[in-house]
């Protein structure tokens, strides 16, 4: 039954080949590919999920190698639900997909090459591995924002993907400095191979640096973002919902087991300005991400940067090094996934329907499309942090966490924080409900006219869904902690 | 005192709650649509109303719904202090809902449908703060209740709602803020943040630092909804909503739930003793006092009877957060006891005002001279309340104010006992020239109101030949014409709503004030539709009979209930 772990990842990778390989005959078989793919993967994940609630933990060892010589896939408390996520996320961005596009064969192929990194990225517990999946991710991801076909989407995958290889071949330096000094590459193993060398030893420094900053750049925290805004608003709507809700939460993932399982809060004790320096980024980031998000025009911008500072709240979290501020860290991970991608989605659903992708735009959206609207309302007041959504709960724990650890800027940082998410949804939720639409003004379009499509009943459908999830799973919080929880009390 | 586990808590903030979902799902019958709001409305002060018997004995219903975050779990509890402000809440939506009908029927409004949900949804958070049984729920449900009140603020979608609405949500959230970061300085501290008669025992004993911080930041979070200076500047703007909302939301739900927390605070987070022990009652007291006092100022320079009635309920708010701070006994009942007594004497005052707007479309003092023939048994209720917010006898609000009155001698703070006579004063002061007026005066033999038309100190004398008139225009104050509603559309000042324009032929003959010939008379009973007449009545009959016989009417019991609970005194 552990096979079901590596078979989370084998199956995308299988069933990338199929779109390309069969689109010569059937010009459409991308979307049945991947959607029974996805339908396959969520088995897959619920058995993992199943059997890790049921006793803990379980391991699996690729080709019959043992660890710590063969290569380790774990799944637990964390990566358990995390694995679930993203099947629902393939799945629901599928149902959207269908009506919405892209429609390509090679974009379903590397939908599932997407599927297959991120799955990669939460099930490893090797090091070297999870950079292998890091890169899949990343590959798969370059060419999904080039999917976009615009020139601007051309530009911003280069971007990301210049970016998005330095910050790999950073992480890559760093597991090499590890590997030379410790002699093995498995996560379990390294925890004590670390502490025997000395987590004061230049080496180990050095790799600590190398490994989180190129991490970070991944998890796109200010001023690492860069790349990120433009990978977002330029990709198809469909990317930009599963890119958002996924990619970046796969390298914050990655940055809690890499920190926590292998440098061990320890290794924060001993050497306190890594903590220190991670908090004070972030909390820049948290700032400044929504100050930006505030200045955009463009709704998908807009929401980009609303990325950057909610990571912020993440890495903060993981920088203060105790537990109820991880905690908060992976349910805000999860929190984050649901909101950001059913605020892409919804934000589609206008532009596909309605042609609007402006915050000017969206005046009197509210009364063409009512649905919607009240999900992204619902949404967008989740993200803001409004009790009993799911966006509270992993605040609530931060703050919770950061009072503890008596950061008290953090947590001032992190309370106001929730003045600065309304800034820029307010503004948007004003205009949608209460603002009247401007004149049409009659045809000056120059792109050709409009192209928008009817959105389909399942556009739609997954934009309630999401917002049903934020609240739901916001309700359910305390059982989501309860999964969590004993997995992360072992690191302190 | 045994706890009950009973569904009956839960099952009144859903009786709300499910008037949303009905509402909506009936948008295209209004009739139906409004029958679901009452039903709800029913349906939800049945439920409060029939705890109220077991909660005067002594039971408390608990309705606990599991875990919510690690150590908090999502209970929601009918004690007495939270029945005070659920019976009242839920008493008072059933009358505004009438109310309600007449109103936004007799303007002819758009998006009723979203009003009546949203006014649903906001009674049912405010039942959910009046049950919450920790800080956490009371924090979920206070912010609910911020987001459900929006859409009411900014209803007439002109950009001052809009404007208004921005302020409100700034100024509701930051104190959320303050509130939820109080909140983790409490769970912090004692890890735990349920309610219990007294205080949390773990908070006596810990860092007096940490504690005065943590009062603070609960105190101003909450005080921004109970609209205590400075943080009171969203009340008189949030005015450009709907006179329901005015009456219903910015006098009572809203703006008690704020007071509502900080009487948790004082009474069950901290109890009386820590806070006197930290010192931190009497600067909240002094607060409190600058707020009733100040407020009253400049409610006598408010030219626009919905602002003027704004700042009366800053000042009033702050007796409720003085009898409280003040910490004996008496003060407690008192400052406890005017939250029904206010909320039933200002509810009249805004259904009053919100009466004459309809019929007459007047919104300023200024144009209401004489006019107590057209509208009598609206000023006569005015009349009666605002004669109970002076405080005096046979009215709501002399008996809190006694209490009060005893409360601060008993408390040894004599101080604010003139504070409190000053403020019966100023009451005086910017109520009666709108009673005066309105029965003795005719539009054209009214005499100049000094406060409103000159410049504070009076008129400059003028050495230059006097070319100058002494209330020229662009040297005038800025008065705050604040017209509500659909005035604004006649004025052609803002931009038509979609749905607006429907009633225009309504009131595009005159912009307030008198119609030429002066008021028409008319006999008691036929100046309104008994949709709005019959709240008023009712309301203002509300005040009287909490000022005659306050034993009788179950709020005094509950009230001295909570601080016998609190304090071991019994009255």
């Amino acid at each position: 039954m552990t096979d079901a772990l590596v078979l989370l990842v084998v199956v995308p990778i299988a069933a990338s080949l199929f779109p390309v390989a069969l689109g010569g005959r059937f010009e459409r078989i991308g979307w049945f590919v991947a959607a029974a793919m996805g339908l396959v993967h969520l088995g897959l994940s619920a058995t993992v999920a199943a059997r890790v609630l049921e006793g803990g933990s379980i391991s699996y060892a690729v080709g019959g190698f043992e660890p710590p010589f063969g290569i380790e896939l774990v799944a637990d408390g964390v990566s358990a639900p995390l694995l679930v996520l993203v099947s629902l996320s393939t799945l629901g961005v599928l149902a959207y997909a269908r009506r919405a596009g892209p429609h390509s064969n090679a974009f379903y192929s590397e939908l599932a090459l997407l599927t297959a990194g991120i799955s990669g990225v939460f099930a490893t517990a090797d090091v070297f591995n999870l950079y292998v999946f890091l890169e899949i991710t990343g590959l798969a991801t370059y060419a999904l924002v080039a999917s976009g076909r615009s020139p601007r989407a051309a530009l911003a995958s280069l971007k990301y993907l210049f970016v998005g290889t330095i910050g790999a071949s950073l992480y890559l330096l760093g597991v090499g400095y590890l590997y030379i000094m410790t002699g093995t590459l498995n996560m379990a193993d390294l925890t004590g191979a670390v502490a025997s060398v000395g987590y004061t030893s230049p080496a180990i420094l050095t790799s600590f640096g190398l490994i989180v900053t190129g991490l970070l750049v991944k998890v796109a925290v200010f001023p690492l973002h860069t790349w990120q805004p433009g990978a977002y608003a330029e990709s198809p709507d469909t990317v930009s919902a599963y890119i958002s809700a996924l990619v970046s939460t796969a390298a914050a993932y990655a940055l809690v087991r890499i920190i926590y399982a292998v440098y061990t809060t320890e290794f924060l004790d001993a050497v306190p300005l890594a903590g220190d320096a991670l908090v004070a980024l972030a909390s820049v980031s948290i700032v400044v991400g929504a100050v930006l998000a505030v200045m955009q025009s463009d709704l998908k911008r807009m929401l980009a940067y609303s990325s950057v500072s909610q990571f912020g709240l993440v890495v903060a979290a993981i920088g203060l090094a105790n537990e109820t501020a991880l905690v908060g860290a992976v349910v805000h991970l999860v929190g984050h996934a649901v909101m950001k991608g059913g605020l892409f989605l919804t934000v589609g659903v206008f532009a596909t329907g309605l042609g609007v992708r402006t915050v000017e735009d969206f005046a009197g959206l509210a009364a063409k499309a009512p649905v919607s609207s009240a999900a992204f309302a619902v949404l967008a007041f989740s993200m803001v942090g409004i009790p009993p959504a799911v966006g509270f709960v992993g605040k609530w724990n931060i703050v919770v966490g950061a009072v503890e650890a008596g950061a008290w800027p953090v947590a001032a940082v992190v309370v106001v924080s929730t003045l600065l998410t309304l800034a820029y949804f307010g503004r948007v939720i004003e205009r949608m409900y209460f603002t009247a639409p401007e004149p049409e003004a009659d045809a000056v379009s120059t792109d050709g006219g409009n192209d928008t499509v009817e959105v389909s009943f399942g556009m739609r459908a997954v934009v309630v869904v999401s917002a049903v999830a934020a609240v739901v799973l916001g309700v359910l919080g305390s059982d989501l902690i309860a999964v969590v929880q004993p997995v992360l009390e072992v690191y302190f | 005192m045994t706890d009950v586990l009973s569904l009956r808590p839960l099952a009144a903030v859903l009786a709300a709650a499910v008037g949303i979902v009905t509402i909506v799902a009936s948008r295209r019958s209004p009739n139906v649509r409004e029958g679901f709001t009452v039903l709800s409305a029913v349906s939800a002060l049945g439920i409060v109303a029939s705890m109220v018997p077991g909660v005067l004995n002594g039971t408390t219903y608990v309705t606990d719904l599991g875990t919510f975050v690690p150590g908090v779990r999502f209970v929601l509890r009918a004690d007495p202090l939270g029945m005070i402000f659920a019976l009242l809440a839920s008493l008072l939506w059933l009358i505004t809902s009438f109310y309600s009908i007449g109103y936004m029927r007799g303007l002819d409004e758009h998006a009723q449908t979203r009003y009546f949900a949203a006014f649903a949804g906001s009674v049912s958070a405010a039942l959910g703060v009046a049950f919450a049984s920790n800080l956490i729920v009371l924090y979920v449900f206070y912010e609910l209740l911020t987001v459900a009140t929006y859409p009411l603020v900014t209803h007439d979608e002109t950009d001052e709602a809009r404007k208004a609405g921005r302020k409100y949500l700034a100024y509701t959230f930051g104190g959320g803020v303050a509130a939820l970061a109080g909140t983790a300085l409490v769970f912090w501290t004692t890890g735990t943040v349920e309610f219990s008669a007294g205080g949390i025992a773990a908070l006596a004993n810990a860092d007096p630092v940490v504690a005065r911080a943590a009062f603070a930041l609960l105190v101003t979070g909450f005080g921004v909804k109970a609209a205590l200076m400075p943080v009171h500047s969203w009340l008189p703007d949030a005015m450009v909503a709907p006179t329901p909302v005015s009456g219903l939301l910015h006098a009572v739900a809203v703006v008690k739930s704020g007071v509502f927390g900080i009487a948790r605070v004082i009474l069950d987070v901290y109890g009386p003793d820590a806070v006197g022990s930290l010192g931190v009652g009497l600067p909240l007291a002094a607060v409190a006092a600058f707020t009733i006092v100040v407020a009253s100022i400049i409610a006598l320079r408010q030219d626009n009877l919905k602002r003027r009635l704004a700042y009366s309920t800053v000042s009033q708010l702050s007796y409720i957060v003085l009898g409280l701070a003040l910490l004996s006994p008496a003060a407690l009942v008192g400052g406890l006891l005017h939250i029904p007594a206010h909320a039933f004497m200002k509810l009249t005052l805004f259904f009053c005002a919100g009466v004459i707007h309809v019929e007459t479309h007047t919104d300023d003092i200024s144009d209401m001279a004489g006019i107590g023939r057209r509208m009598p048994l609206t000023m006569i209720a005015f009349t009666v309340a605002s004669l109970g917010m002076a405080g005096l006898p046979l009215v709501a609000g002399f008996v809190s104010k006694w209490y009060l009155l005893i409360g601060s001698i008993e408390a040894g703070q004599t101080v604010f006992v003139f504070v409190l006579l000053a403020s019966g004063l100023l009451n005086i002061g910017y109520f009666w020239p709108v009673i005066y007026q309105a029965f003795f005066q005719t539009p054209e033999d009214s005499d100049a109101k000094p406060l409103i038309e000159f410049p504070i100190g009076g008129v400059r004398a003028v050495t230059d030949g006097g070319s100058k008139d002494p209330v020229a225009e662009g040297e005038q104050y800025a008065v705050d014409r604040y017209p509500s509603d659909h005035v604004a559309v006649a004025d052609g000042e803002s931009d038509h709503s979609a749905a607006a324009t429907g009633d225009e032929s309504d009131h595009d003959h005159h912009h307030g004030g008198a119609p030429a010939g002066g008021w028409e008379r008319r006999r008691l009973g036929t100046e309104s539709t008994w949709f709005m007449m019959a709240p008023i009545t009712i309301a203002a009959a509300g005040a009287i009979v909490l000022g005659v016989v306050p034993q009788t009417a179950v709020f005094l019991a509950l009230v001295q209930r909570v601080v016998a609970d609190v304090t071991g005194v019994v009255f």
